[in-house]
């Protein structure tokens, strides 16, 4: 019997949510497919906090790894430690998040394995030949469903906030084995990689949190100078914000605080106005919780459209300027 | 002991051995043929860790060679990175204009990585067009070297063969590392601004010759060396998520009902 193993993310000592949505994403492959057992694994040099944890909130069996001088994430400790307790284990699948730390240890490991390596995946689904899945492309605009080859596990980086989980109601907390392991991290001259320090960027942009509507500007705005224009059609907004897509941010438009996306702050106001973005799963995954979201970009095909309550298809910087008249219009 | 290493601070060769090469790893864009943007951030991160030092001597220590897998048109970028500044070139050339899978790509270029001794090799976080993310840390895997993801900014140690970055993480957080060489660093947009080739460095990027590799020069007498493990099935349209209402009429008329559907929602 081949079993699914779902590799806990930990960060900063505590389970990243992301960590149920594997859960969940494994119960779908396992409902589509598999026979076998569900396995949650978590790394540390103090397993058992953490895997009872995750044995109380799902309910499900869970293995902690003890190995000593791990005590942040390390891709060639995790990559070590995974390949050496998948030798004992026989997997179908193995599924981190497709995250900072999953995709900086998740394609390596499949190497390790001589593993299919399927990565952001969004859909599982099957067919007549098994399990399929479904990965972004060329910007959001595409999805290509793939089909690793069989009888070789399949490593599966998950997307965020696809795959939901359901906590069973009446639930009686699941097993927590301990295992050790023959590494030893702490005393290993021989690691290759330091852990200095975990910084955070300056100031987290309250006013994103704070504020009930924001507009965000993207490429489509075209000029630094036009970012005004962004400014200005916020002021039509009570208790507003102006935010901002990566590309701006990277290019030293705007400053790192107006940030929007993944990588920037995830917000959910009562109005989302995408100007000019085109939508890339980064900057969709910061802004999907909106209560109701308009997009404004010259392009009819702009992946944002498909995620967007209200669409205008209309030159960005055009259409304030109109939208601006038309408000003083009425005010008149 | 080298002969230049006269002229050289005695704490680089120290640190280095003869000489300090770096190895990045481009692919060009189907849509643009441009190089991808990430693969030109990792470029020009290499051509700064090499000008970062003031005299020549010291520059001359640091050799940036570049790698792309790809058809004949392909050797289009390693012009480019030419002119942007790399000193020579590597063009594996296939015959594949689909989908490539990481591990094929990564197998490939594993080749050319361990032909020369790379003390650093680097490449983008993805591709803009294909965005697995895999390529880089697949490669180091299979030539034993350890790897960064997500790198936004990076710094050459000054007392051990080492190099200092900071990984980005989510929300704003920021993964301090240090790194012992030889390494493989995949770089991510927002550490730096590609330079654009220079018209003097261009032209001479015409005598600059590019080394071609074929199937049979990485793989001799293989007759399938690399079998991807995955197949593509199909291509889809991604679900929508919400309604997707499509305002109509003239640019006036939107602006118009955009206004009143706010004012409806009190939101303007």
């Amino acid at each position: 019997m081949k079993h699914i193993l779902v590799i806990a993310e930990i960060f900063a000592g505590m389970i990243r949510p992301v960590t149920w949505e594997l859960i969940a994403a494994a119960r779908r492959i396992k409902t589509l497919e598999t026979s076998g057992l569900i396995k949650i694994i978590t790394l540390s040099d103090d397993p058992l906090p953490l895997a009872d944890k995750i044995a109380e909130q799902t309910g499900m069996d869970v293995i902690g790894l003890k190995i000593p001088g791990c005590k942040s994430y390390d891709s060639d400790v995790y990559k070590k430690s995974l390949s050496w307790l998948i030798k004992n284990i026989e997997l179908s699948h193995i599924l981190a998040a497709h995250t900072s730390q999953g995709r900086d240890y998740a394609p390596g490991l499949a190497i390790r394995l001589k593993a299919a390596s399927i990565p952001g995946v969004n859909k599982i689904k099957s067919d007549d030949k098994g399990l399929i899945y479904s990965r972004s492309v060329l910007s959001n605009n595409q999805n290509m469903i793939l089909r690793p080859v069989s009888g070789i596990p399949v490593v599966l980086t998950i997307m965020p906030g696809i795959f939901k989980f359901d906590a069973p109601g009446n639930r009686k907390k699941g097993q927590v084995d301990i295992f050790d392991t023959p590494f030893d991290f702490e005393s290993d001259s021989q690691g290759r990689i330091c852990h200095k320090q975990i910084i955070k960027k300056t100031c987290e942009n309250q006013a994103l949190k704070k504020a009930d509507i924001i507009v965000s500007a993207g490429r489509g705005i075209g000029e630094k100078e036009n970012l005004e224009k962004a400014f200005q059609f916020a002021k039509c907004f009570s208790s507003s914000a102006v935010g901002a897509s990566r590309p701006l941010v990277d290019t030293g438009w705007i400053g790192y605080e107006h940030q929007v996306g993944i990588t920037g702050a995830v917000v959910a106001p009562k109005l989302y106005i995408a100007c000019g973005i085109s939508g890339s799963s980064q900057h969709l995954a910061g802004m999907k919780d909106a209560q109701f979201v308009i997009s404004i970009n010259s392009n009819p095909h702009a992946p944002i459209f498909r995620h967007s309550d209200l669409c205008i298809v209309e030159d960005v910087l055009e259409f304030i300027e109109a939208f601006l008249e038309c408000r003083a219009d009425r005010e008149c | 002991m080298n002969i230049c290493s006269f002229f050289l601070d005695i704490s680089l060769e120290h640190r280095y051995g003869v000489s300090m090469k770096i190895l990045v790893c481009i692919k060009q864009i189907n849509e643009s043929g441009d190089i991808n943007l990430f693969d030109a951030h990792a470029l020009e991160e290499a051509i700064r860790l090499k000008q970062g030092f003031d005299d020549q001597e010291k520059r001359d220590f640091f050799s940036v060679d570049v790698v792309t897998v790809g058809p004949l048109e392909t050797s289009e970028i390693i012009k480019r990175a030419f002119g942007m500044g790399a000193d020579t070139g590597y063009h594996i050339v296939t015959n594949d204009h689909g989908y490539v899978f990481s591990f094929e790509t990564a197998s490939k270029l594993a080749v050319v990585a361990k032909m020369e001794t790379y003390d650093l090799i680097l490449t983008g976080i993805m591709s803009q067009d294909l965005m697995a993310g895999e390529t880089g840390p697949m490669l180091a895997e299979i030539i034993g070297f350890p790897c960064v993801t997500s790198v936004v900014k990076t710094d050459l140690a000054s007392s051990s063969y080492s190099i200092e970055v900071e990984q980005e993480m989510e929300n704003g957080f920021l993964n301090c590392l240090s790194i012992k060489l030889p390494a493989v660093l995949t770089i991510q947009a927002g550490i730096n601004t590609p330079r654009y080739p220079t018209l003097s460095r261009m032209l001479a990027a015409g005598k600059k010759e590019i080394i071609t590799l074929n199937q049979e020069d990485l793989f001799p007498g293989e007759d399938e060396p690399v079998r991807a493990r995955e197949t593509l099935i199909s291509m889809e349209y991604p679900d929508k998520t919400r309604s997707g209402y499509v305002l109509e009429g003239s640019l006036r008329d939107k602006a118009g009902e955009l206004l009143s559907i706010l004012q409806e929602k009190d939101l303007a």
